[in-house]
């Protein structure tokens, strides 16, 4: 709970416009940094607070079926798993126990059904997308679907949504003052209500 | 600091007025009476935030409830949908069953500021369409009229933007500021009331327009659903009240200190308010008269955790009406598709309205009337949209969901309807029988289970929103189907007005029928629901309980 990247409970004196930029400049070259040495080290978990490089691995593949990688980043290039690790550390810590409960006996299915594979990890995407298909109504799924569509739309002050790839995606521009009109259907209204002038 | 150079009282000699709730009736109440010249002293159980505190860190605000208590905070409370069950606090991702936020200002730091008047009708509905048997639908001792002054000096002094529409009751003085520019969701809603010859009318926003008493206007950021506003535009009482309050000289604000108990002395009167401070002290400031306004759950939660010999029902409970008649106003969504982009994330939520259903029509075999708005709804917001604004019934992982949440985000929009709810005893705030809240206070207990008059109307006008969308030229369209709540933002009724103190608990001028110098006033003050957004009327009572308790103040009368 020491070293999380940033203060929760109580607001900051941050003015809301300005705190998602000063939060973003100050976690992204940690986060990045973290990012490079978790990449490499699968089997040192050094680089995550919680979370064990082998439940990370798994967590990374999972995720990555959730919001697979296409023609656009997925949750794999938004780093969603340094979301997990950050918010299972810390604002969800009381729901670690219960996560990994639930992880395990997601997990101990993928041995007795796909022979000489251990771990989800080590299956092929379509064999993942199978075993994904059969226990999406599961609770660990719902519950991990959730947490990727967090991890991929929170602020990356979080961990996860590097370099706003969720954003981007959505076509969200995010903080700050806007003018309208915002869409279409304003804008022709706008132009009509010129043109009766 | 925010309370900095504020006056301070001391606890041992009495104020005239302790304040407990600083929100949308607490701010005013404290504004109007230290302006006027009394000595008030506010007690807010939550921080005392000022603008700059407020962030756009949606996991923050949504997730962890940042706002409105914090993760614990649903924790503080049990719920059940029958008399006859065991409540239990509620797990999973459910909000607080009486959600409301904490903190200088309250609730209307978070809210949307969709600020419409009750009409005539409101207040004297149960005249008009007769009793409804099982519930306790009454008429108000009030009357339109009677309010509509305040309702314009809400207009006017918290600041309200909008135009009159077509079924608006009378208003003796136009809006300070025009309505905010209509978005695409409006637009939209407007070209599907006309397709099906209804109306559609700006949206009445307690949201600054154009710079008015020295705050300055709306930037059209989006954040004003579940967020704090930054800039001051949105007309919390914190922006709007609390600094005329904190001027005046004879205003001091104490936040973070959470009342456990009004005590009696052995005149009978309220004669001192007990408190815990931030350090965790036991405080007692003692008062002249007192004023509850801490929320439609809290109010009636204190006035029955302060029982003692002389009051075992609680304070102001001879009617047992105390918690009773709790009203959430019923609720449903339609959401749809459209093929232009809307971006409809960016702006205030709504700027467009369909009141055409206002009123309740017998013919229709059920109570109930409603309003239906356009808006992102919870959508405006990324983590919120891909948990709850997506397509029921479709796979929510893979290619194809990635490549869904990528198009709608900006081709989205929601009808949201508000409506009505029928009091009855069985909808109430009790208190819990063993769980202690965080302050190691009894905690409340809420029991509620929609009428099922509410249940039919509120899938009569979800109906109305499906043609609507559909006129307007959805590509697609989905709702979810209309259960009992669980749960709610508008805590109504729990301590309602009334002629009669056998079934209310203040009288016309919010003073409570047992204690001469207790006065009750919040959300907890309506006799009926309204239609769904009951703020602006919360705030027209306590300008209008703030004038006749003064006048009664100074002729010596508490």
């Amino acid at each position: 709970m020491k070293d999380k990247p940033i203060t929760r409970r109580r607001f900051i004196g941050n003015s809301g416009a300005v705190a998602g930029s000063s939060l973003l400049r100050i976690s992204v070259p940690a986060a990045l940094a973290l990012a490079e040495a978790a990449c490499t080290a699968h089997e040192e978990a050094s680089a995550f607070k919680i979370l064990t490089s082998a439940e990370a691995r798994e967590l990374v593949a999972i995720s990555a079926r959730i919001l697979p990688t296409t023609d656009t980043p997925g949750a794999r290039e938004a780093g969603v798993v340094y979301f997990f690790d950050t918010v299972l550390a810390d604002q969800f810590a009381d729901q670690l126990g219960g996560f990994r409960a639930l992880m395990g006996q997601f997990l101990a299915g993928v041995e007795s059904r796909f022979d000489g594979a251990k771990m989800f990890s080590d299956l092929s995407e379509a064999d993942q997308d199978a075993y994904l298909t059969d226990n999406d109504k599961t609770p660990f799924f719902g519950m991990l679907q959730a947490f990727t569509m967090m991890g991929f739309f929170a602020m990356s002050s979080y961990g996860g949504n590097k370099d706003n790839i969720g954003w981007k995606l959505i076509g969200f521009e995010g903080h700050g003052a806007a003018q309208p009109p915002f869409g279409y259907y304003d804008a022709q209204y706008m132009q009509g209500a010129q043109d009766d002038n | 600091m925010t309370t900095k150079n504020q006056i301070e009282y001391p606890l041992d000699e009495a104020v005239d007025f302790v304040i407990v709730g600083s929100g949308s009736a607490g701010g005013i109440l404290a504004k109007e009476l230290s302006t006027g010249g009394f000595s008030v002293v506010v007690l807010e159980q939550g921080p005392f935030r000022e603008a700059k505190d407020f962030t756009h860190d949606e996991f923050e605000i949504f997730m962890m409830s940042g706002l409105a208590g914090g993760a614990a905070h649903k924790r503080n409370q049990t719920f059940r949908d029958d008399e006859s069950k065991v409540a239990e606090v509620p797990t999973g991702p459910n909000r607080a069953p009486a959600f409301y936020a904490p903190g200088i200002g309250g609730s209307s730091v978070h809210f949307s500021a969709n600020f419409w008047r009750l009409r005539e009708i409101d207040f004297n509905e149960r005249s008009v369409l007769g009793a409804i048997s099982g519930t306790n639908f009454a008429d108000w001792p009030i009357t339109y009229d009677e309010l509509e002054p305040y309702y314009t000096k809400v207009d006017w002094d918290i600041g309200v933007c909008g135009a009159p529409g077509p079924f608006d009751s009378p208003r003796s003085k136009p809006f300070p500021m025009p309505p905010m520019p209509v978005k695409s969701s409006g637009v939209l809603l407007e070209k599907g009331a006309t397709a099906l010859g209804l109306h559609a009318q700006a949206e009445p926003l307690a949201i600054l327009s154009k710079p008015h008493n020295g705050r300055a206007a709306c930037i059209h950021c989006g954040y004003c659903m579940g967020f704090g506003c930054e800039v001051g535009a949105k007309s919390s009482t914190l922006a709007a009240m609390i600094p005329q309050a904190q001027a005046s000289g004879h205003c001091e604000i104490r936040a973070d200190c959470a009342v456990y108990q009004l005590e009696t002395g052995a005149n009978g009167k309220v004669s001192e308010v007990r408190y815990i401070d931030p350090a965790g002290n036991q405080r007692a400031q003692k008062a002249r008269a007192v004023i509850v306004a801490a929320n439609g759950a809290e109010t009636p939660r204190l006035l029955l955790n302060s029982a003692n010999a002389a009051h075992p029902d609680g304070l102001a409970n001879s009617s047992g009406f105390v918690g009773r008649n709790l009203m959430y106003n019923s609720h449903a969504l339609v959401h749809a598709t459209f093929e232009h982009p809307l971006n409809d994330y960016k702006g205030v939520q709504c700027t467009r309205v369909v009141h055409d259903y206002y009123e309740s029509n017998p013919a229709r075999g059920f109570y109930g009337g409603g309003g239906i708005d356009a808006r992102p709804f919870l959508h405006a917001t990324p983590i919120m949209y891909a948990l709850t604004g997506q397509p029921p019934g479709k796979k929510q992982w893979g290619a194809e969901f990635k490549e869904q949440l990528a198009h709608n985000f900006n081709h989205q929009m929601t009808l949201a309807i508000g409506a009505t709810s029928l009091a009855m005893d069985r909808n109430n705030i009790t208190i819990d029988p063993t769980l202690k809240d965080e302050w190691d206070r009894p905690a409340m207990r809420v029991t509620y289970r929609d009428h099922d008059d509410d249940l039919s109307n509120a899938r009569f006008l979800r109906d109305v929103a499906q043609d609507l969308v559909a006129a307007a030229g959805a590509l697609e369209q989905w709702t979810h189907p209309v259960v009992p709540q669980r749960g709610g933002p508008h805590l109504l009724g729990t301590c309602r007005l009334g002629d009669d103190p056998q079934t209310s608990v203040v009288d016309r001028y919010h003073r409570s029928h047992d204690i001469a110098n207790l006065f009750i006033c919040d959300g907890s003050s309506m006799v009926t629901s309204g239609r769904g957004q009951p703020t602006m009327t919360i705030m027209a009572l306590a300008f209008r309980a703030a004038e006749h308790i003064a006048a009664a103040a100074r002729a010596n009368e508490i």
